[in-house]
């Protein structure tokens, strides 16, 4: 253990949030920067109680997954009371990208951001994994213009018939409507409407669907799509929270998305789809025209960053970069009370 | 705790987000506010099996299943009484007949299983062991032991560097004063101009502080995600590439199932897959889920790795 201790030099603190400090450290074997995630167990009882769940999910899921796309899981180990995870450290996110108004987003930047996102999507659902918590905060983004998607706190497999899935899971603006209204038995639609979500808030530079609350958020969302009927969305009254919204009338997303093209909206509307059968799958996404079509999806290297970032990888290229915590679990407590 | 309902006054965790539920002794679940009005006297009956309970048994649930909750209950009433540590044993056979004992023990208990013996068994042990009992509780387990250690170790190691951090301080201090008793020293003995010597202090006193200062927090001018507050006044926008890579075309990721190749998905339906499978409710339709979905994954998961072998993996 003690070598593994003295592999990662900590370099500075990133962050600190409900149950994990994150260190940027270099790995002094590979030269590598990393982000060291620290999961405290601070007193007797808490170490007696053994650690924590989201921690548990993180180690359990994404030590048998490898992708481009997906964030790596280095190294755990243990030192003293504490357990630490290694990944692969991130410059940013996907958020500070949308909220940084010195960017633009071209169609061919936003490409390649959701293809990245979709390729990592795919290979998850491939292995019968849901994220259940894709939203910008957690699509990480290195100087290099690689996305990865990141905490896997809410990972869990899916496709067991008779296990009952709590409903009360992902970023309520990223919620889909199925999980809005409780259903307990879903699949790999909730994420591929997180997915849609983002898509549009890269569009929009502002959220979709900002809800306030539960019903607020499926307001919102009927607001755009008009309200679901049983032809639509059959035996969606069998669910268990529904209940009569009074009517909207639906707005073409032309509307709201003037300066998409046809195949961007094409996309956007077999995503955002309410009918959670009907919304199209990864693989059937990645197949569509708007991946294929111009402009190309940009290189990594030549995406939009952040300026701080991009200055720093230039002066003192490639080793030290800037920061970015690796989903330090800053205000999502309220999300994680639930699980 | 997913969309646990209280069995009593069937509110679930939508209706109202702050709902506890409770568990007592017996393991059936309660919510706070139904624990609140039936065991208002204090002691009741469980509405579900009518055993007789006390409202402080009742603990937050801390598990989804019930009986688990109950389980752990039963364990920890044992194990008061069942406390030798596998110090007390001569062999490490006896210590594990010993644990055997107490696990039928709770076993038996959990799932009723000859409760009148067992709770006679328990008894004896009781009073058989009653000096050792009594011993052993005031003493930690040899694991307790490590952990307490370990916890105090590195209680110790921050303190220590809690007195680093205040030895540098007093050194500083020290050093402060020690220029000033020079100072003075040399105004009283030299020759040299007053002026002079005072000045060459303060230029120096000035070096050595600019040397240690640490640079002042700057001023917070972004957000913790590093996002700026404001928008800036001179919004500059980033260039915009211009040039193109190549087109994007879609590759099928492709797992090798080192083993068999499981059925294809147009092929669960029509191949006879799904005929003793149970097809899904219109509810579990709703909310996204085919029965296709779990008995691919049974298929998958039932093949995968089945040629594997150690050497296969290089």
């Amino acid at each position: 253990m003690g070598s593994k201790l003295k592999r990662y030099e900590k370099i500075e603190f990133l962050g600190e949030g409900q149950f994990a400090t994150v260190y940027k450290a270099k790995d002094v074997e590979t030269d590598n920067i990393v982000a060291v995630k620290k999961i405290k167990l601070g007193s007797r009882e808490e170490a007696q109680d053994g650690i924590n769940r989201t921690a548990l999910r993180e180690i359990k899921l994404l030590q048998e997954l490898h992708h481009e796309n997906l964030i790596g899981l280095l190294d755990v180990f243990g030192h003293m009371s504490n357990v630490s995870l290694v990944f692969d450290f991130m410059d940013t996110d996907l958020e500070v990208v949308i909220k940084d108004n010195t960017i633009i987003l071209t169609t061919a930047n936003i490409k390649s951001y959701v293809l990245q996102t979709l390729k990592g999507l795919e290979y998850l659902h491939l292995n019968w994994i849901l994220h259940r918590d894709l939203k910008p905060n957690n699509l990480l983004v290195n100087a290099k213009g690689v996305l990865k998607i990141g905490d896997f706190g809410l990972a869990k497999m899916f496709g067991s018939p008779n296990r009952v899935n709590t409903h009360q899971v992902v970023t309520r603006w990223y919620r889909a409507p199925e999980l809005l209204f409780g259903a307990k038995q879903y699949g790999t639609c909730i994420d591929i409407w997180a997915v849609g979500c983002i898509l549009a808030e890269l569009l929009l530079r502002a959220p979709m669907f900002p809800g306030e609350s539960d019903l607020d958020q499926l307001t919102k969302i009927f607001g755009v799509f008009g309200n679901p009927t049983e032809e639509i969305w059959p035996g969606i009254k069998t669910l268990c929270d529904y209940i009569e919204f009074k009517t909207f009338p639906s707005i073409p997303l032309k509307s709201i998305f003037t300066a998409a093209g046809d195949d961007l909206l094409q996309l956007i509307e077999s995503m955002l789809v309410l009918n959670p059968i009907a919304r199209k799958s990864c693989t059937e996404c990645l197949k569509m025209p708007f991946f294929s079509n111009k402009p190309a999806p940009t290189v990594g290297s030549k995406l939009p960053l952040p300026q701080s970032i991009r200055k720093i990888a230039e002066i003192e290229r490639p080793s030290l970069k800037r920061k970015l915590l690796e989903g330090a679990e800053g205000g999502t407590l309220s999300k994680r009370l639930f699980v | 705790m997913d969309d646990f309902a209280c069995p009593r006054c069937r509110t679930t965790k939508f209706q109202n987000p702050s709902l506890k539920m409770m568990v007592n002794v017996c393991g059936h679940g309660l919510c706070e506010s139904c624990v609140d009005l039936l065991f208002l006297k204090g002691s009741g009956n469980c509405p579900d099996c009518k055993i007789p309970l006390r409202r402080n048994n009742f603990r937050v649930q801390l598990f989804e299943d019930a009986t688990v909750e109950k389980e752990v209950d039963i364990r920890k009433r044992v194990l008061r009484d069942y406390n030798k540590k596998e110090e007390d044993f001569a062999t490490l056979a006896e210590y594990n007949n010993y644990l055997e004992e107490v696990e039928t023990i709770v076993y038996n208990l959990t799932n009723n299983i000859d409760v009148v013996n067992t709770n006679k068994k328990i008894e004896q042990y009781k009073k058989e062991n009653r000096e050792q009992i009594q011993k052993n509780k005031g003493r930690l387990g040899r694991d307790e032991y490590e952990l307490e250690e370990l916890l105090e170790l590195e209680k110790h190691i921050n303190e220590a560097r809690k007195q680093e951090i205040l030895l540098e301080e007093t050194e500083a201090k020290k050093k402060r004063i020690q220029r000033k008793e020079a100072l003075i020293d040399e105004l009283m003995f030299s020759n040299t101009d007053a002026k002079n010597i005072v000045n060459t202090f303060a230029q120096q006193a000035k070096e050595e502080q600019e040397e240690e200062a640490k640079k002042p927090p700057s001023k917070v001018t972004k957000f913790s995600t590093g996002i700026e507050f404001g928008r800036k006044t001179h919004t500059t926008f980033l260039p915009v590439p211009t040039d193109d890579g190549p087109l994007y075309e879609y590759v099928p990721i492709i797992v090798d199932p080192d083993g068999p190749q499981p059925p294809l998905d147009k092929d669960i339906t029509t191949k006879g897959f799904m005929s003793h499978v149970r097809a899904e409710t219109e509810q579990e339709r709703a909310g996204g889920f085919k029965t296709t979905i779990a008995c691919m994954r049974a298929l998958q998961e039932a093949m995968m790795g089945l040629y594997h072998t150690k050497r296969s993996q290089y």
